[in-house]
């Protein structure tokens, strides 16, 4: 029996207490969209979707965990790496027009 | 003793709440996407999207689709897509939300019915007795003679790169040309380091 498979309590084991706290956390992206659409500024936007992109690295690293696929680490590297990118795509973008790249 | 969502039931029944919450999600930032005024906004708006649909391919053991989604959907679509902006201009608004032309709400939803009523014909995700997993002399054949023929250890990486590795050759050029091609429109050179 791996540490996945460990009951911790009501007969729920470790892998399926993972994926609910993985369900919380995107039901928390869900919610964090509330500022990435009413955001007065585009700014609010991209600080918005700068938070989801964290938040997928965790409920990857979650997933990773809970099903047993050490190689979902390697996804959660490159988003943690694209969604820098991405923020400062558009703040270069929003700061000196044109200077995306 | 079962617990709600084990590991091992995931793969062949249903739909999780982990699931729900993705594809909640993923909706709400479509329409979105669609909906907004701003251009700079609805390009924010499909990143998150994008990030959104590469944890569901993810979760559906699809990683190098979900690296592409990622990486090309996220990454380089929204620097292209700011990159047009640049270059073109950005019609200030006041208003946040793109007025709704119903008529085509209406024929979008048509088609989607119409796409969507052939969702019963397919096998649930991660059923063993589903026809592409039982056929033994499709499925069966790549399983048996993959590593042997070709060398490559995933069966999926066989196929792309040797059994069809013209076809995969054929979307590289193409890839590689429109690259060429978007260097040439946009005037520089983007990749010196």
């Amino acid at each position: 029996m791996t540490f996945v498979e460990t009951t911790i309590f009501g007969g729920i084991t470790v892998g399926a207490f993972l994926l609910i706290v993985a369900a919380l956390f995107v039901t928390l992206a869900v919610m964090m969209l509330y500022r990435a659409i009413l955001g007065p500024t585009n700014q609010d936007r991209v600080l918005a979707v700068n938070v989801l992109g964290t938040n997928t690295v965790v409920i990857l690293a979650l997933l990773g965990a809970a099903l047993g696929e050490p190689w979902f680490l390697d996804i959660a590297l490159v988003y943690a790496l694209l969604n820098f990118l991405m923020s400062i795509a558009i703040s270069k973008f929003t700061v000196e027009r044109g200077g995306v790249i | 003793m079962t617990s709600i969502i084990a590991p091992t039931v995931i793969q062949s029944v249903g739909i999780t709440p982990l699931e729900v919450a993705l594809f909640v999600f993923i909706l709400i930032t479509a329409v979105l996407t669609a909906l907004f005024r701003d251009v700079l906004a609805a390009i924010v708006i499909f990143a998150a999207y994008s990030l959104g649909l590469a944890v569901v391919y993810t979760f559906y053991r699809a990683p190098d689709v979900g690296l592409t989604e990622a990486a090309i959907g996220a990454g380089v679509t929204t620097v292209f897509l700011l990159l047009t902006i640049a270059k073109t201009t950005r019609p200030p608004t006041d208003e946040l939300f793109e007025p709704i032309n119903w008529p085509a709400v209406a024929v979008c939803g048509l088609f989607a019915l119409v796409v969507g009523s052939t969702l019963t014909a397919f096998p649930a995700v991660g059923d063993p007795n589903s026809p592409i997993l039982t056929n033994p002399e499709v499925t069966g054949y790549y399983l048996e003679n993959a590593y042997d023929e070709t060398g490559a250890k995933n069966a999926v990486t066989s196929v792309l790169a040797a059994y069809r590795g013209f076809d995969t050759f054929g979307e590289a050029v193409v890839v590689f040309a429109a690259g060429i091609a978007s260097l040439l429109v946009l005037g520089r050179e983007v990749f010196t380091a």
